[in-house]
């Protein structure tokens, strides 16, 4: 009996292991080589003209830390994170808090909410460079013209092209976050809300001693999502437009380093430099949000 | 709350209209944009089209290999063959990600795959690394395996951006359900692959759909991708299409791409949204 129990498990997690088979490889599998080397390349001094490669350890990640516009980078990396996560959180909270309400034509706004996430991104971002960034004059784009040479004049080339991509990110990313609470809040029993409540008197205090902690777990998961879409979103702008600009962030900078200057060893190092912090961000995230995948018990 | 309630949802129905306003503004002025004159677009107000008409939207389909007009010879825009790419790639892509991440999922939250905690953390952590310079060994990858400027490239790197987090949403969901719910069907001499067929899956709907439509999602968003793995114009998909477009004061067709590529969205956006909210909540909290 006994053996003819462990000998089910044994299949099973055969079985397991061939149906995980799929879904690692297309993960693990198809990033190994790129992100090896990548990894790989940043430990060499590989210039694009150049045709032999030498091992050079980690001398491009020292070189990095001693450059201040790395440092600059840095800053503004961790300035447009934390403001575009925050930002978009707050929105969401505000979105799902909104929705959550029943009132007449619900499902009509509760699907405008819904577009901007949903609207392909990839032709978002050939709007937003039309449109938000416009090169050429017309009656809508005068508008943002004047803006941003009023921007860029007073605080440098690109400073509008920042912060239109700030807006640009909240906006998609705003409606992401707020749909994800707001089906939270669906799931959470209302008797919590209202015993809480119970216990509290002021709106305000009602939010951040109920609400906040009712919804954390969805937050960092939120707020996971929307730090990892922030920076994708940003790579395929800088893609696009190929903007030079007064406040690169660091992958953005990586970027023009290998595109345009042909350094891929330094380029490399940069844009992993910060992995070792995305991690630790991770791993907070973890903790936070693994209790959603608990047993109910 | 007993005082002031008229007050109350004053406010509440105005903070809801400037919400939708808001998430609409944007794809709004995409498209009346692409419903101006070239006259219209510069003299006329920004807000409003009074003059619509669908030239714009005419020239994306041209059928021409290229298109001589005043002596200027200009590309094509085969906007149906973009369209058709978009189709082909998404819906491969959509297949690939949804049967590998319910497989995996049904392994690490049904069959308890040991340490099956931790291949779910080592799949949601590739998110972190960064995408920016990974376009360069991806095109090497690709090419090496002779799927440069082929379709079959972007079906196979795509899944990596979208199953950690479809795996996460399913695996949260397929713990959550109680194991009776299968047990009635071996005892009626069902298997575990006909159990899986006929009773979870049925009823795991909306968070498949809500899987999927996060993976739509994703995959609309790339462009970096795209644009490496498709240098030929008729092998690009929509998106990609029109970036390698230009805008002038006397062209702007790439903004009724733009419109109209979006338009599949609102369908199924309105037909989906619900869906996918229900998803989400039975996949983080409730369950069954």
């Amino acid at each position: 009996m006994e053996s003819r129990i462990r000998a089910r498990r044994r299949r099973e997690i055969l079985a397991a292991y061939l149906l995980l088979a799929p879904a690692a490889l297309l993960v693990f599998g198809v990033l190994a080589f790129p992100f090896g080397w990548e990894v790989w390349v940043s430990l060499t001094d590989s210039f694009v003209q150049r045709t032999s490669t030498a091992f050079i350890g980690l001398a491009n990640y020292a070189e990095l830390l001693r450059d201040p516009s790395f440092w600059r980078a840095a800053a503004n990396t961790l300035g447009y994170l934390v403001i575009s996560t925050t930002l978009k959180l707050a929105a969401g909270v505000g979105i799902a808090l909104l929705l959550a309400r029943p009132f007449p034509g619900r499902p009509i706004v509760f699907i405008a909410v819904f577009l901007p996430w949903a609207y392909p991104g990839g032709l978002a971002y050939v709007g937003w460079y039309w449109f938000l960034i416009p090169p050429l004059h017309s009656a809508f784009s005068t508008f943002f013209s004047d803006i941003r040479w009023a921007l860029d004049t007073a605080l440098g080339y690109g400073t509008w092209a920042f912060i239109s991509l700030i807006l640009f990110n909240i906006w998609r990313g705003g409606s992401f976050v707020g749909i994800f609470l707001l089906a939270a809040l669906n799931g959470i029993p209302e008797d919590l809300f209202d015993y809480a409540a119970l216990e509290v008197k002021s709106a305000w205090r009602k939010f951040w001693l109920v609400t906040v902690p009712l919804l954390r777990p969805f937050l960092a998961l939120a707020a996971f999502l929307s730090v990892t879409s922030a920076v994708a979103d940003l790579g395929n702008v800088w893609m696009q437009s190929g903007q030079r600009d007064v406040y690169p962030i660091v992958w953005t900078q990586a970027f023009h380093l290998a595109i345009i200057g042909g350094e891929w060893g330094q380029a490399a190092a940069e844009s992993l430099i910060l992995l070792p912090a995305l991690v630790v961000i991770l791993l907070i995230c973890f903790r936070l949000f693994e209790p959603l995948e608990e047993d109910p018990t | 709350m007993r005082t002031g309630r008229g007050g109350d949802r004053l406010v509440h129905g105005l903070l809801l209209l400037l919400l939708a306003v808001y998430s609409i503004f944007p794809i709004y002025m995409v498209t009346i944009e692409s419903l101006k004159t070239v006259d219209e677009d510069v003299f006329g107000n920004p807000f409003y089209v009074a003059h619509p008409n669908f030239d714009w939207y005419a020239g994306l389909f041209d059928k021409e290999e290229w298109i001589s007009s005043g002596g200027v010879t200009r590309h094509p825009v085969p906007f149906l063959v973009w369209t058709g790419n978009t189709l082909i790639v998404f819906s491969a892509t959509l297949v690939v990600i949804l049967t590998a991440s319910l497989a995996a999922a049904y392994a690490l939250a049904r069959l308890r795959l040991p340490g099956w905690r931790w291949w779910r953390r080592g799949l949601l952590a590739t998110f972190l690394i960064p995408q920016t310079l990974l376009f360069l060994p991806f095109y090497h990858f690709v090419y090496r395996l002779g799927l440069d400027d082929s379709m079959g490239a972007l079906v196979l790197v795509y899944p990596m951006l979208a199953i950690p987090f479809c795996v996460w949403l399913l695996s949260a969901y397929f713990q959550k359900l109680s194991s009776d719910i299968e047990d009635s069907a071996y005892i009626e001499g069902a298997n575990r692959f006909t159990a899986f067929m006929r009773i979870i899956l049925p009823m795991s709907r909306p968070v498949i759909i809500a899987a999927g439509l996060f993976a739509l999602g994703v995959i609309s968003s790339d462009f970096i991708l795209a644009g490496t793995f498709l240098p030929n114009t008729w092998h690009q998909t929509i998106a990609v299409g029109l970036a390698t477009m230009d805008v002038s004061l006397e062209d702007l067709t790439v903004v009724s791409g733009v419109s109209l590529g979006g338009l599949p969205v609102l369908v199924i956006s309105a037909l989906l949204a619900s869906t996918y909210v229900r998803g989400l909540t039975a996949a983080m909290i409730e369950g069954a």
